[in-house]
Formats: structure tokens, sequence, C-alpha cells
């Protein structure tokens, strides 16, 4: 029987054929049909995949820094298992009166230090600033005793989201690839045992990339969304380290050390008494220059850099540098707003209280915190090398 | 008089009316694309009539077509049916088509580079409408396929169809046999997985023994693109496997057709005389004409092989995914394809060199010129005892050596390995470790023992709180000193990065978790049944939650150890297995552990 065709007859063989095609047709578009659901069946299934792998790598690579439960070591690892780390706030409506009280509260006391501000107004603004004190004190008092118990680990409930307060802008995926990838190179300056090292290949570590985006899947998984519980933050144990620029310090250190104990103030926004203090002092304008250029820093260790916005020979986001001095004692001092001032005191009163008058055609960009970041000392070099600028 | 200054279809229209010369255009379009049959033609063709004019329109094709020039005008009846052929050579050309096709399809998702070839293949998977199905098409008919093709050289050789004239024809047969192996062979790097990695690594360490070493080295090298596989190696594969053996496979399957054409089809042995061919001269009667019997019967087939494929792909078969490529796990239990597995298993019978590349190389050598060496005339079976024997115990000895080719085959593993390896390894093929399938709810956190298993019925929890009693109290030598089990384990665990109580306490598997207790029921088996290298030996499995919908399964053996000699224990004289002891004569007490995690999304209890 096997020695003709299975099929003898054409039309038996057209049938076939054609239902067989048919068939396949069908199949296809029913199978066509079912992808959405399989490929996102199919997605579930790989990320908890995933998951597994992450879970494993985790146990051997992180632990030993990061906790068993990652909730952090004290002192080896921040904890990731931890609703800072997820950006949930336990108090939102508080932290966002905190948040608008203390933007009110600056406000206010940079109108205040205004010259044009009256006394009306300033006794006004007196009596506000009382109030939103004993209000930030209140909200702080019915907030932070609830969270005490992680306050004492370190925890800033004003900063409630770990990435918004280092100011990350991608995703919370984007930001524990790219920490795996590279680590924190100079982390080891404010955690005593180590810094976190490089994870990834391409960076020199052990893993590769299909290993951190597992990995990163495991971390991941420990969000609870809305679901974290004010027990979960008690129980992380070590909360993540801010950074602090350790380079103001050991000049502070060094000028200390020189001095024999005596540590230099910062000048301050009195403007009458630095203009008094002033005229013990004697400026020396190649160090003011170097100061105005960024190429040395107060003794307080602060970069100025005055001449990021004040270019040499052309207007920036600031009046340029040259000719300062001839605009300041006739230019400015005609004008109206600043009668009766001498040309040294306009020049210190803008640099420690910047906002009091702006010069007609620029706007109030400056900062208003060099009061802060110089000595007597770096204001009378800076006056000096300003007199220069004659034109 | 022309309309136009030459004449033109509106010369037609004008002279017969439009619907005549529509008619007559398209009928003669038809004619010059069939390359000689019409409509009237093809349509009595269909309807299974004799052509109605002369000469024959249905050689045409054969004759003046490039399509068809390859095929022959008309078969020998005794050829056409199921036997002799069983379409063993046609399913041959169609699956190289077939994987042609699916395999284009598969490029346009694919990049060959380590970094992000497997998140392609999960992104096929995934996120590309049908992916799965046509990869698993591709992956289906790379393995037929080389099975079709070596059955169609099993059914040549019984037919004795490789005798003369058709030696050569045999032999274009044989490359085209090896290119499918290799072709099939080069696809299994490409997903970039485990499965690939190591199955490639071992087929490229057969390379590597070629001799002399300068050769085998350089070869290795050639092939690997390193002195391991990486991102060289995976694009040399990818470059054989789109582009060089599809190339040769294409040239050697027109000259295998072409030879076709010459010689013709070989009849079933008993249908000529001994000695005669006549292929070539069919009798009128016996004349079946490709057009239209054969080619709707190709037609056919092709429609049925390829619903049977789909059918199979939607519902039976799923091409295998493992983990991604880890050169530095090796995974337990790794073998080459299994067309290939006959030369894993012939490496196992002794030297690499000539296990590895001359016995393979005879065999196929030998195959090759196997139709200049018998050169007797007969086709028929009944003369051909010697060269059947010599062909049926060839196939004898590749289907042992393929069985010997598999892990499980003479490979000592340390029998501890080999539990936790079968509990626990990830899905490979269509196998998972027997823990992975136990239902995510039944994964109860807690801790287990198989002491429990081993304990008479109703004395389950006297014997898991003896066991407890007894981890808590009795001293055992570990081989940093003594030690508690309990501190042990402890200790164990500690290494493992697992958060454990201070005091362990085992209890025994909840009433709802049947499917659990089976695993601890298989566990405590399979310790009984290694009882001898693994004495006094108990296991026990530790489950805790890791994260939500995410549990890690801990498993331990502990057992005194053996002394053994070439992978075996030594045995005392009264049968008992000679134990290892320390310096004051105590058996020393060894633990091991492993683990897993397994998500409730997991979906390893799916199927």
């Amino acid at each position: 029987m096997f020695e003709r065709m299975l099929i003898p007859t054409i039309e038996n063989r057209i049938t076939v054929g054609i239902f067989a095609f048919l068939a396949t047709l069908v199949l296809l578009g029913w199978a066509a049909i079912n992808e959405g659901g399989r490929m996102k069946a199919f997605e579930e299934l790989q990320h908890a995949r995933a998951i597994e792998q992450g879970a494993g790598l985790f146990a051997t690579n992180c632990t030993r820094c990061h906790g068993l439960d990652g909730k952090g070591l004290a002192n080896f690892g921040p904890g990731l298992n931890n609703p800072q780390f997820f950006g949930h706030d336990f108090f939102p409506e508080i932290t966002e009166q905190i948040n608008s009280l203390n933007a009110e509260k600056v406000g206010l006391e940079a109108e205040r230090s205004l010259v044009s501000t009256t006394d009306a107004r300033k006794s006004e603004i007196d009596a506000r600033l009382q109030i939103i004190d004993v209000q930030l004190s209140d909200l702080s008092k019915e907030r932070d005793p609830q969270l005490q118990a992680a306050m004492d680990a370190g925890y800033n409930p004003q900063q409630p989201d770990r990435l918004a307060s280092l100011g990350w802008v991608g995703t919370r995926d984007a930001f524990i690839i790219t920490t795996l990838i590279h680590g924190r190179p100079t982390s080891g300056n404010y955690w005593p045992n180590g810094a976190m090292p490089a994870w990834s290949q391409t960076a020199g570590g052990p893993l590769r990339m299909d290993q951190i985006e597992d990995l990163a899947a495991y971390i991941q998984n420990w969000d609870k969304g809305d679901e974290w519980t004010l027990a979960d933050l008690f129980a992380v144990k070590q909360f993540a380290k801010e950074p602090v620029d350790g380079a103001p310090l050991l000049i502070l250190i060094e000028q200390l050390q020189a001095s024999g104990g005596v540590l230099p103030e910062p000048v301050g926004t009195d403007v009458a008494a630095v203009l008094t203090s002033l005229e013990g002092v004697t400026g020396d304008p190649a160090r003011g220059d170097a100061l105005y250029h960024n190429q040395q820093t107060s003794q307080l260790g602060s970069s100025l850099a005055c001449s990021g916005c004040h270019l040499q020979a052309q207007n920036g986001v600031g009046p340029m540098t040259d000719g300062t001095y001839t605009r300041a004692s006739t230019e400015r001092l005609a004008d109206p707003a600043l009668a009766g001032y001498t040309a040294q005191q306009y020049l210190v009163e803008s640099i420690l209280l910047p906002a009091n008058y702006v010069v007609p055609g620029f706007n109030n960009a400056m900062l208003q915190d060099f009061g802060q970041r110089m000595t007597v000392q770096d204001l009378a070099d800076i006056i000096a090398y300003l007199e220069t600028m004659n034109q | 008089m022309s309309v136009l200054p030459f004449p033109s279809f509106l010369d037609d229209v004008k002279e017969k009316g439009i619907k005549r010369a529509v008619f007559e255009l398209v009928d003669e379009s038809v004619e010059r694309l069939t390359a000689g049959m019409n409509i009237q033609d093809i349509r009595e063709a269909l309807r299974g009539e004799a052509a109605s004019r002369k000469p024959n329109p249905r050689l045409q094709p054969h004759a003046d077509g490039f399509w068809l020039h390859m095929r022959p005008s008309y078969f020998h009846a005794d050829m056409t049916g199921l036997y002799p052929t069983f379409r063993l050579g046609w399913l041959s050309t169609y699956f190289v088509f077939f994987e042609t096709i699916t395999g284009i399809l598969l490029m346009v998702w694919y990049t060959p580079s380590p970094e992000v070839a497997y998140a392609n293949m999960l992104a096929i998977l995934s996120n590309v409408p049908m992916g799965q199905l046509v990869r698993d098409l591709h992956r289906l008919g790379a393995e037929a396929m080389v099975l079709v093709v070596a059955l169609h050289m099993v059914r040549t050789f019984f037919t004795g169809s490789y005798k003369k004239p058709r030696q050569f024809t045999w032999f274009t047969g044989l490359l085209l046999l090896a290119i499918t192996g290799f072709l099939s062979f080069s696809g299994y790097l490409l997903p970039w997985d485990q499965l690939a990695l190591w199955a490639v690594t071992i087929g490229a360490s057969m390379i590597e023994a070629t001799p002399p070493q300068i050769v085998g080295d350089n070869l290795n090298l050639l092939i690997r693109g390193g002195p391991d596989i990486a991102a060289n190696g995976l694009l040399r594969f990818y470059l054989l496997h789109v582009l060089l053996l599809p190339a040769l496979l294409f040239v050697f399957t027109g000259v295998h057709y072409y030879k076709v054409i010459v010689h013709g089809h070989s009849l079933p042995p008993r249908k000529e005389n001994i000695g005669e061919d006549t292929a070539k001269r069919v009798p009128l009667d016996k004349r079946v004409y490709f057009i239209p019997d054969v080619l709707t019967s190709e037609i056919m087939w092709l429609a049925v092989t390829t619903l049977i494929l789909v059918v199979l792909c939607i519902w039976f078969y799923d091409a295998p995914l493992e983990h991604h490529a880890d050169p530095q796990v090796t995974p337990l239990g790794t073998t080459a394809p299994w067309y290939f597995l006959w030369i894993q298993g012939a490496l196992k019978l002794g030297d690499k060199v000539f296990w590895g590349i001359i016995f393979p190389g005879l065999v196929l050598g030998s195959l090759a010129v196997w139709p200049y060496l018998d050169v007797t005339k007969s086709r028929r079976y009944a003369d051909r005892r010697i060269a059947i024997t010599l062909f049926l115990v060839l196939i004898a000895f590749i289907t042992i050596l393929s069985y010997m080719g598999l892990a499980e085959f003479g490979v000592a593993t340390s029998p501890e390995i080999e539990i936790f390896h079968e509990m626990t390894f990830p899905p490979a093929h269509s196998h998972v470790g027997k823990l992975l399938p136990v239902p995510y709810e039944q994964l109860v956190p807690g801790m287990y023992t198989t002491r429990q298993v081993s304990a008479e019925d109703g004395q389950e929890s006297a014997a898991v709180s003896a066991f407890n009693t007894e981890i808590d109290t009795l001293e055992v030598q570990t081989l940093t000193g003594p030690s508690t089990m309990e501190e042990m384990m402890k200790a164990e665990f500690e290494v493992q990065h697992l958060a454990v109580p201070a005091d362990l306490n085992f209890s025994v598997v909840p009433a709802d978790a049947p499917e659990l207790l089976k695993q601890l029921e298989f566990f405590a088996s399979r310790l009984e049944r290694e009882h001898v290298e693994l004495n006094d030996g108990w296991g026990t499995i530790v489950i805790t939650q890791n994260q939500d919908g995410l549990r890690r399964v801990d498993l331990v053996i502990s057992w005194n150890e053996v002394e053994l000699e070439n992978g075996r224990p030594v045995m005392t004289a009264d049968g008992e297995p000679q134990l290892v002891v320390n310096a004051e004569g105590e058996p020393v007490r060894r633990i091991v552990t492993t683990h897993v995690f397994i998500h409730e999304d997991g979906g390893y209890f799916a199927h």
C-alpha cells in the first residue's frame, strides 16, 4: 500500500492542501490574537526570574555592607529596603507645610534686610516671622517624636526622598544601575569602612550588565509603594550619609593651626560695622585679583568666583569688571537711591547685600551669602582690586 | 491601420473588443510566467485531465523555465509512493527553505554581540509579536532537519541507491548531512545562554583535539576567536550560521538536485533486474508527470508539514532558553547537542584524539567512499547481507555511543552535589530541579528535616523534636574542630549569607504543603540511596521569606566523611564504609549547603 501515492486523486490532494493551508492561517491568526497576553505573561515571568537571579547576587556580593535583609549596616552601607530610598513620606502634609513656611521665612528675611524697607513693614515682618517660628516648631513637635527612632539613626524627616534630596532627575532604576556600575569612588571619605566599589565589568568590577540589571530588579522589588509602615522605617539600621565638602574644613584647620587657635570670622552683613573694621585693614589688590578670578579660596575656604558672572570687558549676568570703580564713583553715586553713599560703601554693600540695589538693566541674581564666605581681609583685598578697575 | 505607429494592445481592443483583448493579454502573460502553460492548460492539469494540445504544454516549464529546470518532468510510478523514499529528500529541501525563511525573520531582531544577544532573545520572546512562535519553529525545524537528513541517508543506504551511477550524489548528500549538523550546531551558540555556551564549548574542545597540537590549537583559536568563546567567537558562529554554511548548503543542494535530474530517482530494488538502471527509461504507462501529479502532491505536503510544525510549536514545543551565558559557572550535566552526543560518548572511551577526531573522521570517511568500495551490482536486500549488517552495526554503535554521551553515563560527581543539582537546577530543555515547581504557597517558611520522613508513621513530630535535641547537644568533629551540629549548621548559613534565628528550630511540614513534603521525601530517598558514601547522612530544607513574593530555599546535607578511592567508598572487612577520622580517631562530620530563590511569579509550576 505504500508503493503508490498516499492520496491518489488530484482533487483530494488539492482539498487536503487547501485545508492544511487554511488551518495554518487560522492557527497563526489565533496565535497572533493571543500574542499580547502571552508577551505580557512572559515579561512578568522574566521579571520574576531576574529578581531570583538578583537575590542570589545580592546575597553573595551586597549583604556584607547593606545587611542580610537590605536594611543597612551601621557605618558599612545604607539600607536599601528603606522607605526613604523609595521616597515614601509618612507625613507629606507636614513636610509640605514646613517647606512653604521656610520659603516664606527666607523671603521675609530678605525683604527685611532691604534698605528700602520701612520700619513699619519691618515690625510687621518680625511679627510674622515669630508666628512662622511657632508654627514650624509646632509642626516639628507634631511629627518628629513619631519619627524619633529613625532620626536617632540619622533620618532627616524633612528629606523623605533620597533621590530628590540628591537632586537625581532620572528614574530610580537608572539611579541603582549607575550606582552599581561605577560605585561611589569617593564615598570612602564619609563611610568609615570603605567606599562602594564599582561592580560592572566595564568599570573594572566583577558583574556583567545583565547581572547588574538583575540586581536592580531585586532591589526595586523591596518597594512597597504606599504600604510602607513606620516599623519598616525604624527597622532601617543605617540611612544614607550626605557627603560633606571637606576642603573648607581643612583650610579652617590650617588657619587655626597657623594663628595659634584664633579662627577667622566671616565678615557678616552689617555694612556700617564692616566699613569701620575695613579702616584697620590694608587690602592687597593682587590677592583680591586671585580671589575675584577664583584662583584662590577665601580665608574661610570658599570659592568666590566673582568673574563667573562679572566678565572682564563685557556685561554678562552681572556688569563687566572693567571700569567698576569708575562707574561706582560716578554713575551709581549720582543715583538718588544711593544719595550720601561713598564709592567704598556702595561696593561693600553690593557684595554683602546685593539685593539692596540692583544696577538698572540687570536682574537680582547675585548670591546673598558672601558675608558668610569671606573675612574682612578677603573683602579688603577684593575692594583693593576693584579700586584698580578704574578704566 | 494601427492607432499607434506599432502593433499594440489598443489595436487588439479595436479589433476584438475589450473583453477578448484583455483575456488574451492575461492568458499570454500567464503562459510567459509559467514558461509554457496558459490558463486552459493549468485548468486541465488541475482537473486531472489530459493535455488538450500538442506538444504537451506541461513539459514546457521544465525545458524553458528556471524553477522547474531542476525537477524531472515525470517520475517513475514505482517511486511516487511513500516507499521507497518516505519523502525524506523532499522534506530535507523543505527544511532548507523553512529554516531560511524563519531564520531571516529572526535575524531582524538579533545582534551577534555578547552584550545584547541574550537581551535580544528576551525581546524576541516578550516584545516581538509572534517572536516566540518563529523562534520555536526555527529551532524545531533545525532539530527535525538534522533527523530528516540523517534518515534520508539511512534510507539511501538500505535501498542501495548509492550504487553506480549515483556514487557522487551520495557523496554530496553526505556533505549536506555534515553541513546540516554544523548549521544546527552553529545556531546553538547564538542565544548566548548557558546551554549555548557550554554545548559549544564542548563541541569546540573536540576540534581542539585535532592532531598535531599546533593544528588543533590554531583551529580552536580560529573557530572560537580567542582562548574562550566570547565576542569574537559569537560573531564567527553567527557568520558561519547565516553566511558560509547556508552558502555551502545551497551550492551542494544544487549539485545534489542536478545529479537527481541526470540519473533519475532509483527505483525500489526489486523493480529492476540486477545491474540495470532503468530510472531514465520509464515506460509510457509508468510515467507520473510532475505537472500536475507530483506538483500537487508536493504543495499539499508543504501545507501539511507546515501545519504540523505550527501545531507542534503552538501547543507542544518551546525552544529552550536558559540563564545568560556565564563562563564562570559550569552547569552540571552539560552535553553537546543530541546529534553530536555520539562523539561525546566516544570521548569517554579513551584517547581524545582517536575517539574525538580520528573515529568520527573514519565513520564519515568510510561512508563517503563506501559506494566506491561496494561495487557489487545488486541493489536487492538479500544480496547485500554484509553491507546491511555492517550498517546496522554502525547504527547500533552510534546509538549506544549517543547514550554514553549523556551526562548520566560515567561522569562521577559527588552524591551530595548530584542531589543538590537534581533538586535545584534551573530549567534546561524540558527539565527543572524538583523543588522549583513546588507551588509558592506550599513553600511555607520554616525548617524541615529528612528525619521526619524516615520516621515511622505517627512518629514524625517525635522524630523532629529528637532532631532538635540532637543538633543542640550532640558534639561532632568538623573540619575545623569540635562543635554541635547546630553551630556547624549556623556557621555554614553565615557563609551563605542567610539570616537565621539564634536557636534553630525544626518542625513538621504543614499539612497544607503536600508538594513540599513530597520533595522532602525525595530528598530523604536520595540520601538513603547514597547511604554508603553519605554515611549517617541527614538533610534539611530551610525556607525563609526574603522579600515580598520571594522566598529562599536552603538545602543542607550533613554526613560522616568516607574514605574514597577512585571516586568509590573504601569498604572495611565487615562491609561497612571506612570513615575518615581526625587525629583523635573520631569520624569527621561534613556539611554542605546550596540555595535557590523562588519568586511567586517564577512560573516553574505553570507547566
